[in-house]
């Protein structure tokens, strides 16, 4: 069973990180509410977090250079997480709804 | 045909059958991870859009243990699924969004607009992939250790650690103080 795996390619991991950066520049351009977009930043963080590990594994294989990196990735999006948490829920109490559109005081 | 040959091509059959389990598996979780992602984007509701980012996360994990790092595809599991998911979902009841406008969609005129803006550098972005000449084979083993990983996370980086830890702690208090202060001036 030396076959060539469908697996041991890297075009297919860097087809799907590239899937999910446009869905998540999708989602972020037609979303109404800021929690939609949130969801879809998530979605831009996780396959940049796929892209570095598919190049680490199949292009350096010495260095964990890419792993760490998505290990950072992660802890940014949890901060990232949590100070949206914070901003939505105060956009919440000032305006009572958290639709991106209608929040437009500074323009007007 | 006697016993001999029928265990024979038993054998011969399963093996055959084991070949292409890996593969299965693999096109199965890419898949997973491509109808999440669709799903996070397109759906009406925000709770079936949280629904298709946990799919997502999983997907990726999985597509983690295929790229020979478990450590990682564990990380992603516990820290997305189940913090920041969970994080998501205290913003969708303590916001509530859904109770007036049950719809997430605006108009057809801005999603062709989103459609146009997305569909432009997945294509720009799919023909520099497929253009660009990488090694196509990986090496069979990657034999990455959890050691290796902290070895380097403490030796060279340690300067970048430490910094992320005070992102988050700032992170935290700084949530904390937006969701005290507001109740205080009320």
């Amino acid at each position: 069973m030396t076959g060539q795996f469908l697996y041991n390619n890297l075009y297919i991991y860097l087809f799907i990180s590239v899937f999910l950066l446009c869905a998540g520049i999708l989602g972020i351009v037609f979303r109404r509410t800021l929690i939609g977009m949130l969801i879809s930043v998530e979605l831009i963080l996780n396959g940049a977090g796929l892209n570095f590990v598919a190049l680490n594994r199949f292009l350096d294989q010495d260095n964990a250079s890419g792993v760490i990196f998505t290990l950072f990735i992660m802890g940014i999006a949890a901060a990232e997480a949590a100070i949206a948490l914070g901003v939505i829920l105060l956009t919440f109490r000032m305006f009572k709804h958290i639709e991106g559109e209608k929040l437009k005081e500074m323009k007007d | 045909m006697n016993l001999a040959d029928m265990i024979s091509f038993a054998a011969q059959a399963s093996d055959k059958i084991a070949a292409y389990v890996p593969d299965s598996i693999f096109l199965a979780i890419a898949a997973a991870t491509i109808a999440g992602a669709l799903i996070t984007v397109l759906s009406r509701s925000l709770i079936y859009a949280l629904m298709g980012l946990v799919l997502t996360m999983f997907g990726i994990a999985g597509l983690y243990v295929y790229l020979d790092s478990p450590f990682l595809a564990m990380m992603q599991i516990l820290i997305y699924v189940g913090a920041i998911t969970i994080l998501i979902a205290f913003a969708i009841m303590l916001a509530g969004p859904m109770y007036k406008h049950p719809g997430e969609w605006s108009g057809i005129i801005k999603f062709a607009g989103a459609l146009i803006v997305s569909i432009l550098p997945f294509i720009f972005l799919y023909k520099v992939l497929m253009r660009t000449d990488w090694i196509k084979e990986g090496v069979d083993e990657f034999g990455l250790t959890t050691k290796e990983i902290g070895r380097t996370l403490f030796d060279k980086l340690t300067f970048p650690f430490e910094l992320i830890s005070l992102l988050i702690v700032v992170a935290i208090i700084g949530a904390i103080m937006l969701a005290l202060l507001s109740k205080g001036e009320k």
